[in-house]
């Protein structure tokens, strides 16, 4: 009735390839078989690895999933089985001591969990999911931290069901607790439930899975109509609808779940597309990212031992990355189902931090209008919701400045290419998009925008002229016209990069229409100075040049060269501008972008789409210099 | 890329803890340095209601929290054994097993803290949609035991 009822024999990968330190690794137990019978266990090992894997999203997320057998032979055959449960009354010595009849339920099949989480943690110590293969054919099963199923038949959906809470946390989407004829069971109680696939929120705009719910789809999309019992209607909708259906997580009413059916409600059907989803969400980030290639990666320090990095994914799926200096990267997920609109290099993800504990995101949609997503500290993500009802240019890119922590400016081109703004304030939400001064942009130039002060904006974009133009806007007197800055004839796609290195100055970088690295300062003595080429540079076509300041008298810039190879150079006060030099060996994309980041005086963190389409980022520290180039994924 | 001088970032240290439980009582039954990954799947930065580990230095300060998501679980599963029909929970009559996490350890971790995380207020009433609003109030956690981290 223990460990000396028999011993391990030994693990054998039965599935998968991936880096064990970097997968989604599953141990199987043997229990309840002989040292002659584990080629049966071999063999039931072999039909849960051909149910694990056809069942979706498993499917398309192999590549990061292993599966490993620990044969455990035991002095006797199958489990106990109680006689009070309704057993044969059978007691057998096995390794793990599993018993039919927990809670005096037959079909309840427990263990030794302690025993079976350090035999799996010997064996494979990387293990995600334990599960306890039981050698009997009376059926049964149970949850937790050691699934448990036997040989009966079917079985196996128990143990992919146990997976949906124990490895992706998951909840329960039936709407009873005993089967539908259970009292207390009638109303939900107050309170949304923490897990991703269950909700007491039925209104549509604030609904946490709402990015999956089509504008024609109703919420709810279906109402119990009589609390006192489960609705037991058949499907209103096509089979896969993402709405609202009334009866989850054990209540009648006024809990939802996602669509009709998934397997998180019940046995034998495949699992809904949020829950989908949030298995995407746990076994993806094991793997590094293939970016669209050009995208724009931005980067924010929402304190120095912090980084949230977001990109677009080569099938155009918004994602993000982040580093805790406790922690590591965290591996790339997959923002709520956003998919950028494509264009150009293709619409970034542009996010701000007002404050430390809260994001916001915004890119343009497939759709070319304007969505944004937040994150905050104490509740999560939030899902996409639209802004306005602004055409954008296909592949245009929102960019946002906050000046004080209530408040958020938004700027981005209409398909005409006019320059159009938003704002949000906490009293008064967002406001209609208004177009500035009359401003166009030329194709594909996006506007960039800098807050010297917290009542003062400047804008710059290339216009219709090729020609950098600028505005700005100051709370006591509001917008002003658009004034050219210099002669300098740009490319028509040309990203004027602006950085104030203290409120009365202002460095402007881009490109000539030959590819010239160019540069311009504004002081509030001297006023515009004139363009010169920095450095004898040139870039990428299409690619922009990366400016930061890590302090009032330094400016660090990056850049694609004509070779792809990623260059920077420096300039110090009093100084004239350094030679580019490459950083680190690195080859970027042609027309891509380098993004840089100073979360620290002394330190930077840049990040691009390298020469293979996977995102490398490495640093750059006073002490030490530059590091290699890393592909970003999960450490 | 991968240039010349690529240097994979080394893998944050982790640990795996198994612990033990009855009822309300916890106790750490094994510690092991694991070499492995653990992704911000795990790494927990929405506060839900729920069982946590907490990973904390000398002064108490937490340096990364996971989700222990099979702890002191109060029912338990019951599956039927024909499709079609109803999956079934039952109480559990004293709440008694074992469960494991995978956790961030950094040079610094000196201890362990299990930890119960009750839902806060603000989970009831998400603000309105189209805003980004502040949100007040925070979820609260109490510890329900700390362990020493022995494992160098
Ligand atoms: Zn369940
Ligand atoms: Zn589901």
């Amino acid at each position: 009735m223990s460990t000396a009822d028999g011993a391990v024999i030994g693990t054998t990968q039965i599935a998968g390839s991936a880096p064990r330190n970097r997968a989604f690794n599953v141990v199987l137990l043997a229990e309840g078989f002989t040292a002659a019978q584990q080629n049966d266990f071999n063999n039931a090992c072999m039909t849960f690895v051909n149910t694990f894997r056809t069942t979706p999203p498993f499917d398309e997320l192999s590549a990061a999933i292993n599966v490993f057998r620990v044969n455990v032979r035991s002095t006797d055959t199958g489990a106990d089985d109680p006689v009070a449960a309704g057993g044969t009354g059978a007691t057998v010595r096995t390794y793990f001591d599993a018993s039919f009849g927990g809670n005096n339920i037959r079909r309840l099949l427990i263990c030794n969990t302690t025993t079976a989480l350090q035999v799996a943690a010997a064996q494979v110590p990387e293990f995600i999911v334990v599960l306890l293969v039981v050698n009997s054919t009376i059926y049964g099963g149970s949850g937790g931290s050691v699934g448990t199923y036997s040989l009966a038949g079917g079985a196996t959906e128990i143990a992919i069901h146990e997976m949906g809470h124990t490895a992706f946390g998951l909840a329960d989407e039936y709407p009873y607790y005993a089967g539908g004829n259970e009292t207390g069971h009638d109303h939900h109680p107050a309170g949304e439930p923490g897990e991703p696939n269950v909700t007491t929120n039925s209104n549509r705009n604030t609904l946490k899975w709402r990015w999956a719910v089509a504008s024609t789809t109703a919420i709810p999309t279906m109402a119990n109509p009589n609390c006192s019992q489960v609705d037991g209607r058949p499907n209103p909708v096509p089979t896969g609808t993402v709405g609202l259906f009334e009866g989850a997580h054990y209540y009648h009413c006024g809990a939802y779940r996602p669509e009709y059916d998934c397997k998180m409600r019940a046995l034998s059907v495949p699992f809904c597309r949020i829950c989908r989803q949030v298995i995407w969400n746990r076994i993806g980030p094991l793997a590094t990212l293939s970016a669209r290639a050009r995208t724009p990666i931005s980067v924010i320090a929402r304190f120095p031992e912090h980084l949230d990095v977001f990109a677009v994914a080569s099938d155009g799926r918004t994602v993000s990355n982040w580093w805790d200096q406790s922690s590591g990267w965290a591996g790339w997920f997959n923002l709520m189902g956003g998919i950028a609109s494509p264009g150009g290099p293709g619409s970034p993800v542009t996010a701000v931090h007002r404050y430390a504990g809260h994001i916001d995101l915004f890119t343009v949609g497939t759709d070319n209008r304007v969505w944004s997503a937040w994150w905050d500290a104490a509740t999560g993500w939030h899902s996409w919701f639209q802004i306005g009802d602004l055409v954008c240019r296909q592949g245009s890119v929102i960019n946002v400045v906050s000046r004080y922590s209530d408040h958020i400016d938004l700027f981005t081109t209409a398909s005409d290419g006019r320059v159009m703004s938003t704002w949000w304030d906490v009293r008064s939400g967002w406001a209609p998009w208004f177009h500035v001064q009359g401003g166009v942009a030329a194709s594909g130039a996006p506007v960039t925008v800098v807050a010297r002060y917290p009542f003062h904006l400047d804008l710059f974009t290339v216009g219709t002229d090729n020609r950098v133009w600028s505005c700005w806007w100051d709370e006591r007197s509001g917008w002003h016209g658009w004034f050219q800055i210099g002669n300098l004839q740009c490319r028509p796609d040309s990203t004027v990069t602006v950085v104030s290195r203290f409120p009365d100055q202002l460095d402007l970088f881009t490109t000539a229409a030959d590819g010239r690295i160019m540069s311009i300062w504004w002081n509030s003595r001297k006023g515009w100075a004139n363009w010169f080429h920095v450095s004898g540079g040139v870039a990428s076509p299409g690619s922009p040049v990366t400016a930061i300041a890590r302090y009032s008298g330094h400016l660090d810039l990056f850049v694609i060269g004509t070779d792809n190879r990623i260059y920077s150079t420096w300039w110090h006060e009093n100084q004239s501008w350094a030679g580019w030099f490459n950083v680190s060996g690195g080859v970027g994309m042609p027309g891509g972008q380098v993004a840089a980041i100073s979360r620290a005086t002394e330190h930077l963190d840049l990040f691009t789409v390298g020469s293979d389409g996977l995102v490398y980022s490495t640093w750059w520290d006073g002490a030490t210099g530059w590091a290699g180039w890393f592909a970003l994924g999960v450490t | 890329m991968p240039s010349k001088e690529s240097n994979q970032p080394a893998t944050t240290r982790a640990a795996r803890l198994i612990f033990e439980y009855e009822g309300e009582r916890v106790r750490l039954v094994s510690q092991q340095v694991v070499e492995m990954v653990v992704t911000g799947f795990d790494i927990a930065r929405a506060h839900h209601a729920g069982v946590y580990v907490d990973a904390r230095d000398a002064e108490d300060r937490t340096l990364s929290r996971v989700p222990a998501r099979d702890a002191f679980a109060t029912s338990t599963e019951v599956f039927p054994e024909r499709a079609g029909e109803a999956i079934v929970r039952v109480d559990t009559a004293r709440p008694k097993g074992a469960f494991t996490v995978v956790i961030p350890v950094p040079q610094e971790t000196n201890k362990v803290a299990v930890v119960r995380v009750v839902p806060a207020q603000l989970d009831a009433k998400l603000p309105a949609g189209g805003t980004t609003s502040r949100v007040a109030g925070a979820a609260e956690a109490t510890d329900l035991a700390t362990f020493p981290l022995t494992l160098n």
